[in-house]
């Protein structure tokens, strides 16, 4: 035990640390500032007790090599697809969709859960191909590894979460030695198929407010009261931040109720306003330098199943940041899609912990022993 | 195709960290363009958000009468408003309405209500709630969060009905009247006087509202966060209040005059006719101003406007009626003036004189025989002025008639004044009445015929031959006297004259239920004919409504005159009766502060103040004093 300590003391990949531990502490600062004064100030309480077990957590999967985690996901994998089956059941509804699981006061989000343990089981897959090419099976289980938890959160329905599955898509197609002209093909159909759902969808399954958010983003002025008052509020307090914010805790658009969901999804919102350009700039740095450390780890994994970890971790963090922070900043739609360390909650915040943590994991163990 | 995760990774890394950079630039353009390049829009933006610019009401100024007695003062009153600029939701409001206030409202009555509204986001629901709601909206405010509520200082006339004609009262401003007194309309109950002194003193009444900003959080709730001191939050303009007005009338006079009316209609003024000072303002009926405050209800509505006594009308200006007798001594004094006729001049009355193929009667039947000027006005006789007015011609009566100000407005500052009919060939030439026939000045040298006037105007007259002449602008706002106009006319005309008048009352004349021991009273009386053919007749043998009209019109004392007045009691009978009873009780009022006995009259006490509870003056006072009267949601 002692020895182990000591080896993963030596091997810490102490930059990757800092980044994610920075970003959770971050994340602890801003919800403390979006909730105090409100009748969620508890929430900022909370957040700090979340992030304390973010860190520990981070420092267990760090602990612990990858190669040991995806060996056991299995078994946790198929636990969680089950309880994901029989959520209409034991959930618990929050606006509207049954996807929370009550823990004696905490709830628990299993489909961020079934997230990493998707991946995990995925990378196990990809360990059993012993470095033989993929066939169109091997796509096909990979997909459906990923898919099945993915609709069964979509038939919570919670479509928001289940659209955080599809950066694992991705990261299959990038890590599955196609070249980069098919991929390039590939991103095309995937991207053309996107439209086509999309199209389909906005004649059948959609609901009028999810239309709503989109017409509402095209154009805020249609409805400047109702779904474009989010926009519009949202694009006020980031410009009012101006360069250097209006201070931790002195946002009017946070402090006064203008800004809707300041500690969850509009949580970069409060960054913008109270820290300004130069408090959101030091926070996208730091996502950047954290994605770029993943890459990294992509580029020295010693194994396939590494990579994958890795490239999901990179593909899921890059899906979050940018459609989370592009809704806040106005160019992208509204939708559910909580940002990364910062948004409030434990199930995203410890899910994302995990995925980082294995790409970090798999960097520090480049070498083969 | 390499095997998974195989290959080379290196042109993928490039791709994944291009879409690094590529996404971050974007992200940085984008925060740098809202944050730094229009960073001072939105924080305008921001500002806007949570400042609300709060109208500081300013309330009205008082109305007092001239020894002081408060006739209007303010009181603090609340309004409903629903404001759509706030955030949140109407149908929830209105549910939430019916629920907590059981005020039932459908979307289209808010639509109508913003229609209305002088600001079209602000509708306004009801004014002058009780204070029950507003802690009820105060407490619940979450579950309405359009509804808030508004305070006003809010016109109350103690007196009521006493002084409806003389203040009038106030009225939310029409786009008409913002245009014309250059009044924004900023604030959805800014008043302005719609008649009487309210209007003719408006602008010193009204004050001017300042303006506060508030900090207010997204659901309109202002907040005193002492963490968020924010700019531009703080008082900016503070509310001039309107200025106290005095008036000249007494009101303890008006209220023996009204009392002495009792059940009749008419117009009573009294007038110091050297100042032009109106002390007494009559217009029976009166009605009671303070229904007019705030909204008036449609039924007090009908009932006032369908009421078959017009009590609406300001009688004193706007009813004109043909002056009858009254008007004789103005033609025995355009006579004189005008040489055709001299004290000596004596017509006989054989009680109708036939003119033209028509006869003309006198009231008496069998005549007054032979009559000079003061008889013939002591007697009030008829056929003594048609044979006067016929010698004096029309054109003459026309000219002197336009120099005591008959046939237009006086000018007095009451608004809403008519002009009666002073004829003349022009008059009916204007009028395509064809040409004047000498027959039809007969009938205008005993003050019937195509002449009307208002008592206002006949009070102007009769001022003006007190004053000797020099013709002053009648006002009840207390203010300097003005002179309109010097005809100079022999002290000998009018000392006849006024020798004529004074017999009327005091020589056993037709006036004399006006004698009061020890005053010189002057004044002629007046019976005008409703319908033709009355003359003779016993008119108190007929209906009411065709009974004549009663005049009784003069001044007191004979040397230096100290008030002048008339008396108009529609269909009244004759002058000497009552008109003449009423002025005597102002008059015995005015120089011997002589009050009707209350017992078995108690109409006749001077109407006291409606509010007289201690608890509110002291609000009343604050208010009076012109505090600023503002926002309360």
């Amino acid at each position: 035990m002692r020895g182990k300590l000591q080896r993963t003391w030596k091997i810490m990949d102490w930059p990757g640390l800092f980044l994610a531990a920075a970003l959770i502490a971050f994340g602890v600062v801003i919800v403390k500032a979006a909730t105090a004064g409100t009748r969620m100030a508890a929430l900022g309480e909370r957040q700090l007790f979340y992030g304390v077990s973010a860190l520990s957590l981070l420092l267990l999967v760090l602990f612990i090599s990858y190669e040991v985690w995806i060996e056991y996901s299995a078994i946790f994998y198929g636990i969680c697809v089950l309880l994901l089956i029989i959520m209409p059941v034991v959930g618990h509804s929050v606006a509207g969709s049954k996807s929370w699981l009550s823990l004696g006061g905490y709830s628990l989000q299993p489909s961020e859960v079934a997230k990493v343990l998707a991946a995990l089981a995925c990378a196990g897959y990809i360990k059993d191909l012993e470095n033989r090419t993929m066939e169109k099976r091997d796509f096909a289980i990979l997909f459906g590894i990923i898919g099945l938890p993915m609709i069964l959160t979509a038939l919570q329905p919670d479509f928001g979460t289940a659209t955080t599955f599809l950066p694992m898509f991705a990261a299959v197609f990038f890590v599955s030695g196609l070249e980069l002209s098919k991929l390039a093909k590939w991103a095309a159909l995937g991207l053309a198929s996107v439209a086509i759902l999309f199209a389909i969808g906005w004649f059948t399954f959609f609901r009028p407010y999810q239309k709503e958010r989109v017409l509402t983003f095209l154009d805020p002025s249609l409805d400047p009261k109702g779904a474009g008052y989010q926009v519009m509020q949202a694009k006020i307090a980031v410009g009012s931040g101006q360069f250097t914010g209006k201070g931790l805790y002195s946002g009017t658009q946070n402090r006064l109720n203008f800004l809707p969901a300041p500690y969850t999804d509009f949580v970069f919102g409060v960054v913008c306003e109270e820290t300004g350009f130069i408090g959101a700039g030091l926070l996208l740095a730091l996502y950047m330098a954290l994605l770029l450390r993943v890459v990294s780890a992509q580029e020295l994994a010693k194994d396939p199943e590494g990579r994958f970890l890795a490239a999901s971790a990179f593909f899921m963090l890059l899906y979050h940041i940018l459609i989370n922070t592009g809704m806040v900043v106005g160019l992208l739609p509204t939708t559910g899609i909580p940002l990364p360390f910062l948004s409030y909650g434990g199930s995203a915040l410890f899910s994302m912990t995990m995925m980082v943590a294995l790409a970090l994991n798999v960097r520090m163990r480049r070498y083969s022993v | 195709m390499s095997p998974f995760g195989g290959g080379d990774f290196a042109p993928k890394a490039m791709v994944m960290k291009a879409m690094v950079y590529v996404a971050f630039g974007l992200l940085f353009a984008r925060l740098f363009y809202l944050q730094v390049m229009r960073g001072d829009f939105y924080r305008q933006l921001s500002e806007n958000n949570y400042t609300r610019s709060i109208v500081l009401r300013s309330p009205r100024g008082m109305i007092l009468d001239r020894k002081g007695a408060v006739l209007c003062r303010n009181r603090i009153s609340f309004s409903l408003v629903l404001d759509s600029s706030r955030q949140g939701n109407l149908e929830d409001t209105l549910s939430a309405m019916q629920r907590i206030l059981g005020l039932c409202m459908t979307k289209e009555q808010v639509k109508a209500a913003q229609t209305r509204s002088a600001v079209p986001s602000l509708a306004v629901i009801a004014r002058d709630v009780p204070t029950s709601w507003v802690e009820k909206v105060e407490a619940r405010q979450s579950e309405m969060p359009l509804l808030t509520i508004e305070m006003e200082a809010r016109r109350e006339y103690p007196y009521g009905a006493l002084l409806g004609h003389s203040l009038g009262y106030v009225g939310l401003i029409s786009p008409e009247e913002s245009e014309k007194l250059h009044i924004p309309i900023t604030d959805p109950f800014i008043e302005v006087g719609k008649s009487g002194v309210e209007r003719a003193a408006n602008a010193m009444l009204m004050g001017k509202n300042g303006r506060r900003t508030a900090q207010v959080n997204s659901v309109g709730r202002e907040v005193d966060n002492p963490n968020l001191r924010l700019p531009g939050v703080g008082i900016q303009e503070e509310p001039i209040p309107g200025k106290t007005v005095q008036l000249t009338l007494d009101v303890k006079l008006q209220a023996i005059l009204e009392a002495a009316f009792g059940e009749e209609s008419g117009s009573a003024l009294f007038m110091n006719p050297a100042t032009g000072e109106i002390l007494a303002w009559v217009s029976m009926p009166e009605f009671d101003p303070n229904l007019f405050c705030g909204t008036i209800s449609p039924t007090a509505w009908k009932t006032l406007s369908e009421d078959p006594r017009h009590p609406l009308l300001n009688r004193p200006i706007q009813g004109a009626y043909p002056p009858g007798s009254s008007f004789k001594p103005f033609v025995g004094l355009v006579g004189l003036e005008e040489g055709k006729l001299t004290p000596s001049t004596i017509y006989n009355c054989p009680g109708s004189w036939t003119f033209g193929g028509n006869v003309f009667h006198c009231w008496a039947k069998g005549g007054h025989g032979a009559v000079n000027l003061l008889t013939a006005i002591q007697n009030s006789c008829n056929v003594f002025f048609y044979k006067a007015a016929n010698d004096i011609g029309i054109e003459r009566i026309a000219k002197w008639g336009a120099s005591f100000g008959l046939g237009k407005p006086t000018g007095v500052d009451i608004p809403g004044e008519g002009s009666g009919i002073l004829p003349s060939p022009e008059w009916k030439a204007l009028r395509h009445l064809g040409p004047w026939y000498p027959g039809e000045t007969l009938p205008v040298g005993i003050g019937q015929g195509y002449l009307t006037v208002t008592p206002m105007q006949l009070l102007s007259f009769y001022s003006t031959l007190a004053e000797g002449g020099i013709r002053v602008k009648p006002h009840m706002v207390a203010g300097p006297t003005e002179i309109l106009e010097k005809t100079p006319i022999s002290e000998s005309s009018i000392e006849i004259i006024k020798e004529g008048l004074w017999r009327v009352v005091n020589g056993g004349g037709t006036g004399k239920a006006c004698h009061i021991d020890g005053l010189d009273v002057c004044a002629k009386t007046g019976t005008a004919q409703v319908i033709v053919g009355s003359a003779g007749k016993n008119t108190y043998s007929i209906e009411k409504e065709f009974r004549d009209h009663a005049w009784f019109a003069g001044f007191a004392p004979r040397k230096e005159p100290q008030v002048a007045f008339v008396i108009m009691v529609e269909h009244g009978g004759h002058g000497g009766d009552i008109a003449a009873k009423i002025a005597k009780a102002g008059l015995e009022y005015l120089f011997y502060g002589k009050e009707p006995s209350p017992e078995g009259q108690p109409a006749q006490a001077p109407a006291a103040p409606r509010r007289q509870d201690q608890s509110g003056t002291r609000d009343q006072a604050r208010l009076d004093q012109g505090q600023g009267a503002g926002h309360a949601g």
